[in-house]
């Protein structure tokens, strides 16, 4: 049977999955029609500003509003007194977790506005609405907040101390979580036993996370149907709607959530921050929308942060460099306010990322979480994974040095073999797949690695000290969660995806489209996505952990299979035949052996203009599926990144950047590679230039662009980048997620380079991150 | 404060609006004239992401006050395509993904712009420290720089 392929099916196949498709939104964004939420202006809108503590501790005494709200324009001044009494409850507490004696960690009450201690320089304590975003300003300056202070303390090593200032009278010693993983004896009985253990203190620099998008909000409540509504840039809808019902105490379905475009969140923007719930208190007294949008400089103060964790990380090998065990001791700093996901970084986050690519069989992972008077710590790309994987891959270079092994050498003694799959890890993960040996061949090639030495002794003519890191990287990603699949049929022919995932950047309406357009064969440029709009969502897990082309993929799939099922039915019905006789292939319902049949788009044509249908028979295609969702993959590869030092005043460039990766079937090739790119340069920012400085009263000192340094087109290299995909097993697409993979394999590949670039004057480590005063100070250290 | 009235040439066309004595022109465009393509990262000139060109010349529309603009001529992002039609810059960046979330993206355009208009040719190191002005914490601005160096080529006839 010749069927010549018409025009829908053509473009399905140039929109399949692998091929590289410029992304739906763009022509949008690139000619500046992009509506992120300080883009909208409602009628009648009002300004809010928020009020926020000059100190890092202190008592509360009074809060004097009179002279603000008697300022031009202003409408109203508001407290967190003011929210209890209309309502609203506590903050949500967040993800559990147990203590090392079984019982649970700290969770203290938090109001969204604080009413009686400060905790953090720029915790909010007021806040003001006027006509005018400049009334609302100049009336927040004249907000009185009379606070005694307190002493603070900011490094979670001396919160813990006796005798340190405590943040809340319930949880002494400042300690949330005292947390353990792992077999502790057969640890300790394997450092005891052990040939050689490399041992070294790491410390996870704070960054900012520093999205260019500020957050923003705007609130509104309409008495006559008792509905909230707030549109905010967030990661996903119907998570945050169901945060938001718990502080305002609301059904679900008396909150309604948009989100349009989002300037970028890395983890930051999931949570449920306190100036939201202002603008929506605000919204309700004052009967009109009520816009709050931050400025970077109080960005920098009430953002969440992101990593600063400080670990003793210990690696025990035998006399062949087998490695035998694995420890990491430390704190995590989760600042004074808990976010929805804090301890989970630096805890759990660490138990399975920490491990990688290598069989060690025993670990063991001791973490202090504690509060400090700074800036509660909220997830930052990768949170925790890159790191975890960054403190193994310094112990390996480390150990190498130390035992005389070539570093690579090291690792192919250690990998997981590429038939050893499954594969269950000591922190209890069961690897599906991957090859992680000829991925670290793979690289070296494409960084050419073998002919470094050429290279080096070609920089050291020009004065610069050269060195080659290696940073190979599994992360535990996507974790397993409901996703909604839903596919509607719209009357003017397109056809519309509905999930609960949300992109801030990543792009998922394209590799979404592409999915979808494989599954059905329904035209690409037919194809819309609704993701942020929490009234057409029946589930949704949003976006976090690289987790959504695993999540919202497999939800298409899965209610493309539904779409089919009842295509079958209504097609059986079109084309008089038997339901069984009905096949569906390349977008057509065919019945079997002939030439007869109908197109999918066809079909749902035909049912919009209405025909006659048995009583039993789907009147549509449409679908509104709830995905229950697949195991965590594994996405791993290997980066090598090559750096050059002048030795005079400590600059270090990345030169040369390689990197081949795994993320087993790939949709769209275009934006993953991106998102790479993205994440490696995050994690050079960690790695050589970005790091939070407070001073001793807590104030922060790096409050700005000026004073922390983001990377810039100048600081960043050009990559080279190859595939080796071992497509997952676990999942209905074989993917494994990229999102955070970058900052995975950048942080390890260039901190081991710049410490081989200074290996030659004894450097054996080197903290991130490794500005020039850091570098010129530790060379300066080694030669005297 | 009484607002002064401001004439100017906004994308070609003759525009005027009324601002107070201290607004910024950003707030002008985004708020007077509703051309809200421009952002505002930061405020303080260091991000870029109200990159405006005034008179030929690029400048962070944030560190420019509103009746600075009078008699100038100012063309913001929603001036650089030709109608529906995109301007190079605009497509290769679409050809080579070089934005995600997109949010300096206009910015980033405009700031080409105004390197191509004066540098046809630019070397890569002079593409990457013309647009260090500009922070984008998505791309790593690799591919950025891609599209940069491809437009300049389509630009200047030359097949990259």
């Amino acid at each position: 049977m010749n069927v010549a392929m018409d025009a829908d099916s053509l473009a399905t196949l140039k929109f399949g999955i692998g091929q590289p498709v410029p992304r739906k939104e763009d022509p949008t964004l690139l000619q500046g029609q992009g509506r992120y939420t300080d883009d909208i202006s409602l009628s009648g809108q009002l300004y809010a500003v928020i009020v926020r503590s000059q100190v890092a501790h202190g008592r509360i005494l009074s809060i004097d509003t009179e002279t603000a709200a008697a300022m031009p324009g202003v409408l109203g001044v508001y407290t967190g007194a003011d929210l209890v009494a209309a309502g609203f409850g506590l903050m949500p507490k967040g993800l559990a977790f147990k203590n090392r004696d079984g019982s649970d960690m700290a969770k203290p009450d938090q109001l969204p506005l604080t009413t009686d201690f400060v905790r953090y320089v720029g915790d909010p304590v007021a806040f003001v609405v006027a006509e005018t975003q400049m009334q609302a300003r100049d009336a927040a300056e004249a907000v009185m907040v009379d606070i005694d202070p307190l002493p603070a303390v900011t490094e979670p090593a001396l919160a813990v101390e006796p005798g340190a200032p405590q943040l809340y009278p319930n949880v002494p010693n400042n300690l949330i979580l005292d947390y353990h993983y792992g077999d502790a004896e057969g640890v300790a009985k394997a450092m005891s036993a052990a040939a050689h253990v490399t041992k070294l203190r790491i410390r996870n620099n704070r960054i900012v996370v520093a999205q260019m998008e500020p957050r923003s909000a705007i609130g509104e409540y309409d008495p006559a149907t008792d509905r909230w509504t707030l549109r905010l840039g967030c990661q996903g809808v119907f998570g945050m709607r169901q945060m938001l019902s718990s502080v305002l105490g609301a059904k679900t379905g008396n909150i309604h959530v948009l989100t349009g475009h989002v300037g970028g969140s890395f983890g930051m923007k999931a949570s449920l921050y306190p100036e939201y719930l202002c603008a929506l208190h605000a919204g309700r007294a004052l009967g009109k929308p009520v816009k709050w949008t931050d400025e970077r400089s109080d960005s920098f103060l009430s953002d969440s942060h992101g990593r600063d964790h400080d670990f003793t990380a210990e690696l025990a090998l035998d006399e062949d460099g087998k490695f035998l065990a694995l420890r990491l001791n430390g704190f995590g700093n989760v600042g004074a306010v808990m976010s929805n996901s804090t301890p989970q970084p630096s805890t759990l986050n660490a138990v399975k990322n920490s491990i990688g690519v290598y069989r060690t069989p025993l670990l063991e992972v001791n973490t202090k979480i504690v509060f400090t008077n700074t800036t509660p710590v909220g997830p930052y790309r990768g949170a925790g994974r890159p790191e975890a994987n960054y403190y193994m891959e310094r112990l390996i270079d480390t150990a190498a040095a130390e035992m005389g092994i070539d570093r690579i050498e090291l690792r192919r003694r250690n990998h997981i073999a590429a038939d050893a799959f499954p594969y269950r890890t000591p922190s209890g993960n069961d690897y599906d797949s991957g090859d992680f040996p000829a991925l670290l061949d793979h690289a070296l090639a494409l960084a050419d690695w073998d002919n470094f030495s050429t290279r080096r002794t070609e920089s050291r003519k020009r004065g610069k000290l050269r060195g080659l890191g290696v940073g190979q990287y599994l992360e535990v990603t996507a974790p397993p969660g409901a996703e909604m699949g839903g596919i509607r049929f719209e009357p003017d022919g397109a056809v519309t995806i509905i999930t609960g995932t949300l992109d801030y950047g990543q792009g998922h309406a394209t590799p979404f489209a592409q999915v979808l357009s494989n599954q059905l064969g329904v035209p690409f440029d037919k194809i819309r996505l609704i993701q942020g709009d929490s009234d057409q969502l029946i589930a949704g897990g949003g976006t976090g952990g690289s987790k959504s082309i695993i999540t919202s993929g497999g939800a298409i799939i899965e209610a493309s299979g539904l779409v089919i099922d009842k295509g079958k039915k209504i097609a059986a019905h079109v084309l008089e035949a038997a339901e069984i006789d009905i096949e569906f292939s390349g977008g057509r319902f065919n019945i079997a052996g002939t030439d007869r049949g109908i197109g999918i788009m066809e079909l749902a044509a035909k049912l919009r203009e209405g025909m006659q249908l048995p009583p039993d028979m789907p009147t549509t295609l449409d679908v509104a599926h709830i995905y229950k969702g697949a195991p965590s993959s594994f996405p791993n590869g290997c980066h090598v990144a090559e750096v050059e030092i002048d030795p005079d005043t400590g600059e270090t460039e990345v030169v040369r950047y390689s990197m081949v990766n795994d993320f087993g079937v790939v949709i769209n090739p275009l934006l993953v590679e991106g998102q790479a790119h993205g994440g490696i340069v995050q994690g050079i920012g960690q790695a050589l230039r970005e790091r939070v400085v407070y001073d001793e009263d807590g104030q922060l000192m790096t409050g700005s662009f000026m004073d922390y340094c983001l990377p810039r087109a100048v600081d960043a290299p050009s990559f080279a980048f190859d595939a080796h995909s071992v497509p997952a097993r676990t999942n209905l697409l074989g993917a494994k997620g990229c999102g955070e993979a970058g900052c995975a394999g950048a942080l390890p590949s260039v901190m081991n380079a710049v410490v081989d670039a200074l290996s030659e004057f004894g450097i054996r480590h080197i903290d991130m991150p490794a500005t020039p005063e850091a570098v010129w100070a530790a060379i300066a250290a080694a030669r005297t | 404060m009484s607002k002064q009235h401001v004439t100017t040439t906004i994308n070609g066309e003759p525009a005027e609006f009324l601002a107070e004595p201290f607004m910024s022109l950003l707030d002008a465009l985004r708020d007077e004239m509703h051309l809200t393509g421009s952002k505002e990262g930061c405020g303080s000139g260091d991000c870029g992401a109200c990159s405006i060109i005034v008179d030929g010349r690029l400048v962070c529309s944030c560190l420019m006050l509103a009746v600075e603009a009078e008699g100038h001529e100012i063309i913001t992002i929603e001036g650089v395509a030709n109608g529906d039609e995109l301007h190079p810059v605009q497509r290769k960046f679409l050809e080579h993904a070089a934005l995600q979330c997109g949010y300096c993206t206009p910015g980033l355009i405009v700031a080409t712009k105004a390197l191509l208009d004066r540098h046809p040719n630019p070397t890569e190191t002079e593409a990457r420290y013309w647009l260090a002005g500009n922070l984008c914490r998505c791309t790593g601005y690799d591919k950025i720089i891609r599209a940069v160096m491809d437009a300049a080529a389509e630009m200047r006839g030359v097949t990259a």
